[in-house]
């Protein structure tokens, strides 16, 4: 019985399974609470976390399955490319101002962390994992690899950004007082990528088709200006 | 049939973008270069939404689910998160705001620019 569940707990059926499962339980968890706080895939971690301390399978058995799901990241990233040509005409109209906001938002974001890393004296791998912190999961995560990071830490500051970005966007629009929904969208895409653009889509459409065009853009602007990332680590 | 024919051109495109990210001297990543052919394909028309909708729209509805063994990868790290807790999430909050701030002021500052440019 014992011989027979290590067996199949090794096997990749496992950490797929479970991952599904525990998902399944954070999107649940957030249909019924709504609240940004409820991130499915913030609870989905936790839980899958918390199952293998309570079982004590090791994470290496979890892997084997996680490996396969995360064989997906490649073809999602791309699949971004979908979502930028569906917003090719509001994206045409409001070239220079999403352009221009995007690139300050990427120059802020890069900017903050290096500063605030200095000043808290973290070393060039964490650092590193969180430069690219603001742009969505994918791309922040090969970037942190390329630059020396520590791709776990990275995945979990995206995360907790978009949440806060998300659960901050009413205060953040009064703060700056943003009334102008292309302003407010593309904010939101840059600051807190995906958590953000849903966050966006609830306040209007326009608001939404920036946003996502906004987290695409910056997220390519950021791969281009990690080539400076060498300079500052 | 159809989704295997969208799957095939979607791992395709990521074996180019794998390629090509192995080609080129600078480090960008093989998955964004994928990105790049396949917005191209669209433009140029050799590709139309409709050959890869489902299967996009199956990776973009689902993104989050992909994530999460890499966000589990955190067992490993445990100690170098908590002991970096507090920097950590000080770092992420004040640059969510600065990027915001930075990002919609801008927008708003190139509109407000080019509606008197107009009005001129």
């Amino acid at each position: 019985m014992n011989e027979a569940w290590e067996q199949a707990t090794a096997s990749p059926m496992f950490g797929i399974a479970l991952s599904i499962a525990m998902f399944s339980l954070g999107t649940f968890a957030s249909r019924k609470i709504r609240s940004p706080l409820v991130n499915p895939l913030l609870i989905g971690i936790a839980f899958t976390i918390l199952f293998l301390q309570l079982t004590g399978i090791p994470l290496e058995n979890y892997q084997q399955g996680g490996d396969v799901i995360s064989l997906f990241l490649g073809p999602a990233t791309a699949a971004l490319a979908l979502s930028i040509y569906r917003q090719l005409e509001a994206l045409k109209k409001n070239l220079l101002p999403v352009l221009c906001g995007c690139l300050a938002g990427c120059l802020a974001s890069m900017g903050s962390v290096l500063l605030l890393c200095r000043l808290f004296g973290l070393d060039k791998a964490l650092t590193a994992s969180l430069l690219p912190k603001s742009v969505t999961t994918p791309i922040a995560m090969e970037l942190s690899r390329q630059a020396g990071g520590v791709v776990p830490i990275t995945v979990a500051m995206v995360v907790v950004t978009g949440i806060l970005g998300a659960v901050t966007a009413p205060l953040l629009l009064r703060l700056f007082r943003v009334k102008d929904p292309i302003a407010a969208g593309v904010g939101l895409g840059a600051c807190s990528h995906a958590v953000g653009t849903a966050k966006a889509l609830e306040l209007g459409e326009m608001e939404g088709a920036m946003s996502g065009i906004s987290l695409s853009l910056s997220g390519i602007l950021t791969v281009f200006l990690s080539f400076l990332y060498p300079l500052f680590l | 049939m159809k989704v295997i024919g969208q799957v095939g051109i979607f791992f395709a495109i990521c074996l180019a973008g794998e390629f090509l990210s192995a080609l080129l001297p600078l480090p960008v990543p093989g998955s964004i270069l994928a990105l790049a052919i396949l917005f191209a394909l669209l433009l140029c028309g050799a590709l139309k939404p409709a050959h890869i909708g489902e299967k996009s729209d199956f990776l973009l509805q689902n993104m989050a689910f992909f994530f999460l063994p890499a966000g589990v990868g955190i067992l490993e790290q445990a100690s170098l998160l908590w002991e970096n807790l507090i920097p950590l999430l000080v770092v992420c909050a004040v640059s969510t705001v600065a990027t915001f701030g930075a990002s919609a002021g801008t927008v708003k500052l190139v509109l407000y620019l080019q509606r008197r440019a107009r009005h001129e």
